[in-house]
C-alpha cells in the first residue's frame, strides 16, 4: 500500500482550500448588458452587409489583426521548415497498408475539398470561414498522406506560389482600399443584399485569400510532421 | 424542473467550474510529466480551458448566434457578442502556430541529444 506523508496531505489541503477561495471569486459575476459587441451588431447591419457578424468582425473591424495573425502562422511554418531541414528523402512514418482506405480515398478526397470550398465561400453567410475551410482542405491532404504513404508527395512550388500570391492578394486589397477610400482594408466594392452569395463587398475576397494561405500552410505543416524519418 | 437549470447564472457557474477542472488537468500534466511532448500537449489542454471560459462566459440563455439566417431576419441586441468569438478564432490559430513550432523544437532536440525527458537535460552543464 502506498504511504502518504504528512507533508503531501498538508500541501493538498492548502491547495484545495485555495481553489475553493479562488472559485468563490470567479463565481461572482454580473451580466454585462451593453458591450462593444452590441455596438458592432448595430453598425454591422448598415456598414458591411455580411450575414455573419463574426466574419465581419474578423475580416472588417479587425482586418489588420487578421493580417498579423496570418503572418504569425506563416512565421511559425517558416521556423518549422528551417528546423526540420526539408521534406526530401524522408519517409512517411504513418504508413497504413489498408486497401479499403486506399480505394476510398480517391472518392473522398474531392468531396472533402469541395466541402472545404463550400465552407470558405459561404463564410459570410453561415458558420465557418477561411480558417475553418482551410483546415478542412488540409485534412483532405492528411487523408491522402495516410492512405498513399510514400507514393503521394506535394508539389511544393505550386504550394509556395499559392501561399505567396494569396498573402500578396490580401495586402493588395488593403492597398487598393488606401487608394480608393483612404483607409486600410476598407470596403470599396458594392455591398449587395444581406444573405446573398455576392454580398459583403470585400469580406468574401479577404476570406478566400486567407483560406488559400491557411490551407497551403497547414498542408505543408502536415507534411513536415508526417514525413520525418530519414532514409537510411 | 429542468427549466430552473436553464438559467444564465447556473450555466455560467457550470462553465466556470468545468473550465477550471480542465485548467487543473493541464496544470497537473505540465507539473508532473517528464516527457516534453506531454508537457506541450498539456499546454494545449490549458489553452482549451481558456477558450471554453472565454466563449462560455459570453453566452446567455435566449440569445441567438450572431448570424442572420432564415429564422432571424435582422441584427438585434438579442444576439450573442460576436467579438469574443472572433478573438478566440484568432487565438486558436495562434495556438496551433505556437504549438507546432514548439513540437518541431522538441523533435530537433531529440535528434540532437537522443533525450526527451526534462529531468535528464544537462546541456548547460549544471553541476552534479
Amino acid at each position: 500500500m502506498r504511504r502518504f506523508s504528512i507533508r503531501s496531505i498538508f500541501i493538498s489541503l492548502i491547495v484545495s482550500v485555495m481553489i475553493v477561495l479562488l472559485l468563490q471569486i470567479f463565481l461572482q459575476f454580473d451580466l454585462v448588458t451593453s458591450s462593444a459587441g452590441s455596438t458592432v451588431l448595430n453598425i454591422n447591419a448598415n456598414s458591411t452587409h455580411s450575414a455573419n457578424a463574426v466574419t465581419s468582425v474578423v475580416t472588417y473591424f479587425r482586418g489588420f489583426d487578421t493580417l498579423g495573425e496570418v503572418t504569425i502562422l506563416f512565421l511559425s511554418i517558416f521556423g518549422i521548415s528551417l528546423g526540420l531541414d526539408g521534406y526530401r528523402d524522408k519517409f512517411n512514418i504513418f504508413a497504413y497498408e489498408n486497401s479499403l482506405l486506399k480505394i476510398a480515398v480517391d472518392t473522398l478526397f474531392p468531396l472533402i475539398v469541395l466541402f472545404g470550398v463550400y465552407v470558405i465561400v459561404h463564410g459570410h453567410l453561415s458558420p465557418g470561414g477561411g480558417f475553418q475551410g482551410g483546415v478542412i482542405i488540409a485534412s483532405a491532404f492528411l487523408l491522402m498522406f495516410l492512405a498513399k504513404s510514400n507514393d503521394f508527395s506535394l508539389k511544393h512550388n505550386i504550394l509556395e506560389l499559392a501561399e505567396s500570391l494569396s498573402g500578396a492578394g490580401f495586402i493588395l486589397l488593403g492597398v487598393l482600399s488606401i487608394l480608393i477610400l483612404n483607409r486600410f482594408l476598407g470596403n470599396f466594392l458594392p455591398l449587395g443584399e444581406v444573405g446573398k452569395l455576392f454580398s459583403g463587398g470585400v469580406i468574401p475576397l479577404i476570406y478566400i485569400f486567407v483560406s488559400i494561405k491557411v490551407s497551403a500552410e497547414i498542408t505543408s505543416l502536415v507534411e513536415y510532421f508526417i514525413r520525418i524519418k530519414d532514409v537510411k | 424542473m429542468l427549466n430552473s437549470l436553464n438559467q444564465t447564472p447556473f450555466l455560467h457557474g457550470v462553465i466556470t467550474i468545468g473550465s477550471f477542472i480542465i485548467l487543473m488537468i493541464g496544470l497537473i500534466g505540465v507539473l508532473t510529466k517528464r516527457n516534453l511532448f506531454k508537457i506541450f500537449l498539456s499546454f494545449a489542454i490549458i489553452e482549451t480551458s481558456l477558450f471554453l471560459y472565454f466563449i462560455g462566459m459570453h453566452f446567455e440563455v435566449g440569445k441567438t448566434s450572431p448570424i442572420v439566417s432564415s429564422g432571424v431576419k435582422t441584427f438585434s441586441p438579442n444576439m450573442t457578442d460576436p467579438i469574443p468569438q472572433a478573438m478566440i478564432l484568432t487565438t486558436i490559430v495562434i495556438g496551433i502556430a505556437v504549438l507546432s513550432l514548439g513540437l518541431s523544437f522538441i523533435i530537433n532536440y531529440f535528434k540532437l541529444t537522443n533525450n526527451m525527458r526534462v529531468d535528464e537535460m544537462n546541456e548547460l552543464g549544471e553541476a552534479k
